[in-house]
């Protein structure tokens, strides 16, 4: 285990993120995929801080905020998501086109 | 048992392959529910490798806010807004090749920029314990130079006010039924 394979890992998860993010149509779907890319943004950071960082400490706790951060944001995404299927009956983005007219 | 590489390589790639098995599963299952169940999978391999590299709090807020908290959130969301998850959309052949040729793309000029990159391999964990409970609370609480304070401040009032938008957001309007 080098900070290598823990890089060349994230980098992984990254492009899995982003393969479902443009796959998915479906609101929730594409939610789960940007998790899965910050998830891969926390590895970067515990790895850089376990292996040779000046400040280990400041590593993982750069690594909470994120944590914090991502809960506020899915806790905003998912009511925004369901006051929307409460108005368009609908979570597809295909059919939420209509949104910018 | 982690003092021997051996062992500690052998554990670092089942839990990568564990991670990336269920990460790509996440990905390519069509119902949303069984996606956030392999979601929970992944994330709690990640706390297994925050485990191995010795970040202890981290792993366990991991499993408490990400496996405990935010996935069951959107598992409820699921359960609101679709009849058990059934739902699965179209999607068009040329957009999934596009997608997929993309991932692979950042893929691979990523790991191309960090192959070139001398001493990765040969970086050395410098000393145990750095992120320990003990000094993880002493820098967060400490008001010095060095101290997190504020931040952790201004994240306690940015989780006041998500609470405060979020029950604003989804709260039924008073001609709706």
């Amino acid at each position: 285990m080098t900070l290598q394979n823990c890089l060349i890992l994230a980098f992984l998860l990254f492009a899995i993120g982003i393969w479902g993010l443009l796959r998915r149509r479906h609101l929730i779907g594409m939610l789960i995929s940007i998790e899965i890319m910050l998830n891969a943004a926390n590895i970067n950071f515990i790895a850089f801080s376990y292996f040779s960082a000046k400040d280990s400490t400041a590593g993982a706790l750069f690594s909470l905020f994120a944590i914090a951060v991502t809960a506020c944001e899915m806790a905003i995404a998912l009511a925004i998501i369901v006051t929307m299927y409460r108005r368009h009956h609908s979570l597809d983005v295909n059919q939420l086109r209509d949104l910018h007219d | 048992m982690f003092s021997n590489p051996f062992f500690t390589d052998l554990l670092f790639y089942a839990v990568a392959g564990a991670i990336l098995l269920t990460a790509i599963l996440v990905v390519t299952v069509k119902n949303v529910l069984q996606s956030a169940v392999f979601l929970i999978i992944s994330f709690i391999g990640t706390a297994v490798l925050y485990l191995m590299l010795h970040a202890e709090f981290i792993a366990m807020v991991q499993v408490m806010v990400y496996a405990g908290g935010v996935v069951i959130f959107m598992v409820f969301t699921i359960l609101l807004t679709s009849h058990l998850g059934e739902t699965s959309f179209t999607v068009k052949a040329p957009r999934m090749f596009i997608a997929f040729v993309f991932s692979v793309a950042f893929f691979g000029v990523m790991t191309k920029l960090l192959l070139k990159e001398p001493g990765l391999t040969a970086a050395v964990p410098h000393s145990e314990n750095s992120s320990s409970l003990t000094s993880i609370a002493m820098r967060l609480l400490n008001i010095g130079e060095h101290g997190f304070v504020i931040p952790f401040e201004i994240v306690s009032i940015l989780l006041l006010i998500t609470l405060v938008c979020s029950i604003t957001i989804a709260r039924k309007d008073k001609g709706e039924k």
